[in-house]
């Protein structure tokens, strides 16, 4: 195919040069005296850009849109779209699951604190079984609480990085602000009250909320 | 620079010159521009574009950049000249690509991209990409859970110009840092190239004998390290890829390679190219310019059903 390229280039080359005429010709700008754009990028901030609107705009949001863990997981199961108009963001990528914005409320019936991505499995319907998993940190899986938010759009930022590391600086803004002061010892059976978000996944593990505000109640 | 616009005169004199003698096309045409075919995932996108434009009664026009601007800059000027109503394309550089796409459009030619997004918006009618950053994040996930939370690794990154290397990558240690007792002890380029890889790990692996785990920017560099790794008597190492390849998929079946990042490349190039057809059709351009697919992981549990960059169900 290269070949053939270059045949067809050295051809109309020398078609051009055989006196054909250059009036029709327009001449174009060449565009290589752009660039240098790439040190805005600097100016980029996500960790500040969170710390700026989460208490104004995340939380309230959150708030107002997320229902309790038991409601949301049952319509998200049996009709994801209708779940997705309700507690979800109807402006997510089309090709994207849905994540909702959920509260779980419950007891604590298992806890993984050897991981640094450390969870506890909470019982929200009083049956002793888990049915979601929450994420305590330091470390967190996905970017569920950006992904709940209506007015975060991926053609809002440069590019998949940036839009990125915004995702991972609500983590770490829920790491610092309200997970690392949660208790780490002793959690089973303890009650969980937690308001968050989670993206509907394929797998048989149990949803994974990550939380926006978590409390962890004391030891029974 | 000078010489480049010569030639670009030349060849749209020569087009204008020929045009009066040659009949009418039958069919439109769309281009369809990726890097070398010698990257099974680029030919996966080749051919899942060029069936879809066939299958809607397109022409269509296979180049490849082998990843030199220059050389795109040329294919899209031949796009051009030939009267190509769309490009798609997986493009051969952030930045460099933008110049190359917004010419095509000045052109009356709109462009597609896959795969690769450009740091710009308004210029392509759409950017369709994989979720890079998400995928990483589930190979190195999987990953992190392989190797228990702890010991040496070495990440092989791909090659620098293409911004999915970047994103990979930090997305890889986006999870991968949060565990202290992950130690990267190297981490080097490959450029993509499983033979470059080979060597590579070579090397690394007298320097750093005592490391676990190899993280790869991609299937080829993991099929590269494995091999070098074996030949090494090392294939106690845990490698992890990216692309979901054929090959790898092999490996995983075989107790080789532990696990993958399937990226839907076959759908995507066939969702660029109905857009296309919407947009030269009836102009209509897509909701969205940039729009993510998501990646899936693959391992042992999964990997039978992997075929050509899509999972069979």
């Amino acid at each position: 195919m290269p070949n053939k390229l270059t045949w067809l280039t050295l051809g109309l080359t020398l078609a051009a040069l055989a006196g054909l005429s250059l009036g029709a010709c327009k001449i174009l700008p060449t565009p290589s005296a752009q660039g240098g754009d790439s040190a805005n990028s600097s100016a980029f901030n996500p960790d500040k850009m969170v710390e700026e609107i989460w208490a104004s705009k995340v939380i309230p949001y959150l708030q107002q849109k997320a229902g309790p863990f038991a409601e949301v997981h049952a319509l998200a199961k049996t009709d994801p779209a209708a779940a997705g108009a309700k507690y979800g963001n109807p402006k997510k990528q089309a090709n994207s699951p849905w994540t909702f914005a959920v509260r779980v409320e419950g007891k604590i019936v298992a806890a993984n604190t050897q991981s640094r991505a450390a969870t506890i499995d909470v019982d929200v319907d009083g049956d002793g079984k888990a049915n979601a998993r929450v994420q305590i940190g330091p470390a967190m899986r996905g970017t569920a609480l950006r992904d709940s938010l209506d007015f975060v759009q991926f053609n809002d930022f440069t590019n998949q990085i940036d839009f990125a590391q915004f995702g991972k600086a609500f983590n770490a803004y829920a790491d610092k602000s309200v997970l690392s002061k949660l208790p780490r010892d002793g959690l089973e059976g303890r009650t969980a009250k937690v308001l968050g978000a989670y993206t509907i996944e394929g797998g048989q593990d149990l949803p994974l909320v990550t939380p926006a505000e978590a409390e962890i109640g004391p030891k029974p | 620079m000078k010489l480049t616009r010569r030639m670009t005169l030349a060849a749209f004199a020569g087009v204008l010159a020929l045009g009066t003698a040659m009949p009418a096309y039958a069919a439109d045409l769309i281009a369809i521009i990726t890097p070398s075919h010698d990257n099974p995932f680029f030919k996966a996108e080749a051919v899942g574009a060029e069936a879809k434009a066939k299958e809607l009664g397109y022409d269509t026009l296979v180049l490849v950049h082998d990843d030199d601007a220059n050389k795109q800059s040329e294919l899209i000027d031949t796009a051009i000249g030939r009267g190509a109503k769309a490009i798609i394309l997986d493009n051969a550089g952030a930045d460099a690509t933008v110049a190359a796409v917004q010419k095509a459009k000045d052109a009356g030619v709109s462009s597609f991209l896959i795969d690769r997004e450009i740091n710009a918006t308004g210029v392509a009618v759409a950017q369709i990409v994989s979720n890079n950053y998400q995928g990483a994040q589930l190979g190195a996930q999987e990953f992190v859970k392989l190797m228990g939370e702890k010991g040496n690794y070495v990440e092989l990154v791909g090659k620098e110009s293409d911004t999915n290397a970047g994103i990979r990558s930090k997305g890889y240690h986006d999870v991968i840092d949060d565990y202290p007792d992950l130690k990267m002890v190297a981490q080097q380029s490959a450029n993509w190239s499983q033979t470059e890889a080979y060597s590579k790990m070579e090397s690394i692996l007298q320097a750093n004998p005592d490391i676990k785990g190899v993280i790869s920017g991609n299937d080829t560099m993991a099929m590269g390290a494995y091999a070098a790794l074996a030949a090494a008597g090392r294939k106690d190492v845990i490698v992890v890829g990216f692309d979901g390849s054929n090959d790898v998929r092999d490996s995983i079946t075989s107790s080789g390679i532990k696990a993958t990042v399937l990226q839907p490349a076959y759908a995507q190039a066939q969702t660029a190219v109905e857009q296309a057809n919407e947009y030269v059709k009836n102009k209509k351009s897509p909701e969205k310019e940039k729009q993510l697919m998501d990646c899936v992981l693959i391992n042992g549990d999964n990997a039978p059903k992997l075929e050509t960059f899509a999972l069979k169900n």
